[in-house]
């Protein structure tokens, strides 16, 4: 119990440390700190084994853990990325770090929340933290986008909260003893009442679809990642997303265990492959370098929906895609934001030859595209061909057909974008670009470390997957599955050569 | 049948507020219509308790004073001061026209009926107007966010959606613990005020609140 209090505790405290400081440098250093202390606890975390939860509002679980770690390990790079990018800003600096690790708090108690209604609220609260943080730059553009991403998720995640709604009214009929808490509700699958609670799935999974960017109602996602600084849209992209992502897991869990798994996942498959698509016609010439990669994030976003909703054994690969999803995204936007200072703009035309002129950026920036596309040997290659494996072997020819092709559309229309910019011949004049002479220097450093320091970590978990890491990710997708089989079928998929 | 004259009066009113918040121009006159109808729903609680012959529970007292305190009070009040700090008065012309989108909001309301006789709830509510009134503000709701330009508009719209689902969590006010209601209360209100401030930003930008020169992304 003493890990989920920490969990927001700790967030929660160090934000108000941040209010109450008078100095700019000390207030940045708070919420470094805060940062890291939050990962330091989440490690702390994983010496303990999973206690089985109760009826209890919040609790760790090893879904929720799963996700709460790598929000805790992006967050943590994130901070860090900061402190370079860091420049005055329209919006004031105490409002703006106390926001983000308000966001922080907000994601964690996503995570650790164990009931359905507070989870609702942990991650409105997430919106609300976010919204001051788009509008970093100030301006009309980041105006329009905090706008869009505020009302889009308020109004998404007020069908989430009818959903939630429904699904009690599911629970009704199963007896005064069912409340709204996950467990509960698993253990008490089959006496819910099925009509209802369809109708809360499909209204959770547009709610929080929207805030996890599945098309058709991504529109936000784009504008907020275009104008957001690359912090912060690393941040959207690989902390706010997957708590969404986390929210529409738990409503499949408890359609799992209510025999709805079928129809749950079509549905996940239809608004995953529908994203996929979406993502794979914007991505294809795209001029904008932070809206391409939002539409990454919209790709592979389509790639955990359909991961989920073929069940069985996708569903191992599917957390592993999480995981390092996660470490490739962050990475993605903080070579965004380097670049993004270096030439002065995000504009894929005017970003040419970063390998000769900024040898580190290039090089990181080509070894992110490659992972984040999918080649070997990064973890997102076995993920990917994971879910390809789990779709044949259950049968579901259309699916793999789509899945395949819109992989394939998503990775050209990526490699063709982001090539140029990293080899690219003079398209302007040399002195146009930043040159992160003398005093720059730590900034440049204190920008591409966490790039470096995500890459690396997601080649050595690639490379090498520790036990422990595997054991997380079996119990997380255990936790998915069809009760009695989830396991089995994931333990022999990684027997049989997936990592 | 259940059947309870004062409560059913309440869910009538409330749609009629609906109706009549589509049909006016004035944004301040949407601003009271809203606070009109958050009071009626405020009572329902405490009301729906005694509909049922209960004595009404301090949980439902609670409800009631937090959704007065908020919605009847702070969020009005909140949206008056953006009002009254601009020269914004009037709607802007909405997609739909006024009259025409009222027609909307009564064809919705008879959806409302049509689809409420056809769900089957698991327990009988304290009376069948509560599954209606809350379709039928849920959709307004929608309607509103959908079709009006003006940004206050589109807040009073997501808030209309929001009374909407509160009237839909009457059904559970026992199952849903004490502190997710207020959670979501707090939520609400925190997410208007945080919307008001953008509103502020927006006219401050563009001299205006009208979200239809909010169109410079987009994918060319």
């Amino acid at each position: 119990m003493l890990t989920p209090i920490l969990l927001i505790a700790v967030p929660a405290v160090f934000g108000l440390i941040c209010l109450s400081l008078p100095a700019p440098r000390w207030r940045l250093a708070v919420m470094v700190t805060g940062a890291w202390v939050n990962l330091g606890v989440i490690i702390w975390s994983w010496l303990a084994p999973h206690a089985p939860l109760k009826d209890e509002f919040i609790g760790v679980d090893p879904l929720g853990h799963l996700i709460v770690t790598v929000i805790g390990v992006l967050f943590a790079a994130t901070s860090l990325h900061f402190v370079g990018y860091q420049r005055a800003a329209l919006i004031s600096q105490r409002v703006f770090l106390a926001c983000m690790l308000a966001l922080l708090t907000a994601l964690n108690l996503v995570c650790v929340s164990q009931n359905l209604g507070l989870l609702w609220v942990a991650l409105e609260a997430s919106t609300l933290a976010g919204t001051p943080l788009i509008y970093f730059h100030g301006g009309a553009r980041a105006l329009e986008a905090a706008w869009k991403f505020l009302l889009m998720n308020s109004v998404g995640i007020a069908l989430a909260l009818l959903g939630v709604f429904c699904t009690a009214l599911a629970s009704v009929g199963a007896g005064e003893a069912v409340t709204l808490t996950i467990n509960s509700l698993v253990l008490h699958g089959r006496q819910l009442d099925p009509a209802w609670l369809r109708t809360g799935f499909l209204l959770m999974l547009v709610g929080y679809g929207t805030k996890m960017g599945l098309a058709p109602l991504h529109s936000w996602l784009p504008d907020a990642h275009g104008e957001a600084p690359a912090p912060i849209s690393a941040l959207l992209s690989g902390a706010v997303l997957n708590a969404a992502f986390l929210a529409i897991l738990r409503a499949y869990q408890v359609c799992q265990a209510a025999n709805l798994g079928e129809f749950a996942g079509g549905w996940l498959i239809v608004l995953g492959l529908f994203s996929m698509a979406v993502a794979s016609v914007f991505v294809v010439g795209q001029r904008h370098f932070k809206r391409l990669l939002a539409y990454s994030s919209v790709d592979h976003m389509g790639i955990l929906a359909v991961a989920v909703g073929l069940g069985g054994v996708a569903s191992y690969p599917a957390m592993l895609h999480v995981l390092h999803n996660v470490f490739y995204k962050g990475a993605l936007f903080f070579v965004a934001g380097i670049l993004g200072h270096s030439y002065g703009s995000y504009q894929i035309a005017n970003i040419r030859g970063a390998l000769r002129r900024y040898p580190l950026t290039g090089f990181l920036l080509l070894a992110a595209l490659f992972a984040a596309t999918g080649l070997p040997p990064f973890g997102l290659f076995y993920s990917e061909i994971g879910i390809l494996f789990a779709a044949a072997s259950s049968g579901h020819w259309w699916t793999l057909a789509a899945f395949a092709l819109f992989l394939c559309i998503v990775f050209v229309g990526m490699v063709t974008a982001v090539l140029p910019m990293a080899f690219g011949g003079h398209s302007e004049p040399e002195a146009a670009a930043h040159t992160w002479d003398g005093g720059e220097r730590w900034r440049y450093r204190a920008m591409a470390a966490p790039a470096c320091l995500l890459i690396g970590l997601g080649f050595v978990l690639a490379v090498y997957q520790p036990s422990f890491v595997k054991e997380a990710l079996d119990q997380a997708a255990a936790a998915l599955g069809p009760h009695d089989t989830g396991a089995a079928i994931a333990t022999a998929y990684a027997a049989g050569g997936g990592r | 049948m259940t059947y309870h004259p004062a409560i059913d009066t309440i869910l009538v009113l409330a749609m009629l507020l609906n109706l009549s918040m589509l049909a006016s121009s004035r944004l301040a006159t949407c601003i009271r219509l809203f606070a009109f109808q958050s009071f009626l729903l405020a009572l329902l609680p405490v009301g729906g308790e005694i509909a049922v012959g209960e004595l009404p529970s301090l949980h439902a007292y609670l409800i009631a004073a937090a959704a007065i305190g908020l919605k009847v009070i702070l969020i009005p009040y909140v949206l008056m001061r953006i009002l009254r700090s601009g020269e914004i008065h009037k709607d802007v012309e909405p997609f739909i026209g006024f009259t025409a989108s009222v027609m909307i909001g009564a064809l919705a309301i008879v959806a409302s009926f049509a689809m409420a006789s056809r769900l089957v709830l698991p327990m009988p509510p304290f009376s069948d107007l509560v599954l209606p009134a809350a379709l039928s503000t849920i959709f307004i709701g929608l309607l509103t966010l959908v079709t009006r330009v003006t940004a206050i508009t589109q807040v009073i719209g997501y808030l209309v959606l929001e009374n909407g689902i509160f009237i839909f969590g009457l059904f559970l006010l026992n199952r849903t613990p004490l502190l997710v209601e207020l959670g979501i209360l707090l939520d609400v209100f925190v997410g208007v005020f945080i919307m008001a401030i953008v509103v502020y930003h927006i006219r401050r930008e563009f001299d205006h609140i009208d979200t239809d020169l909010l169109d410079e992304l987009k994918e060319v």
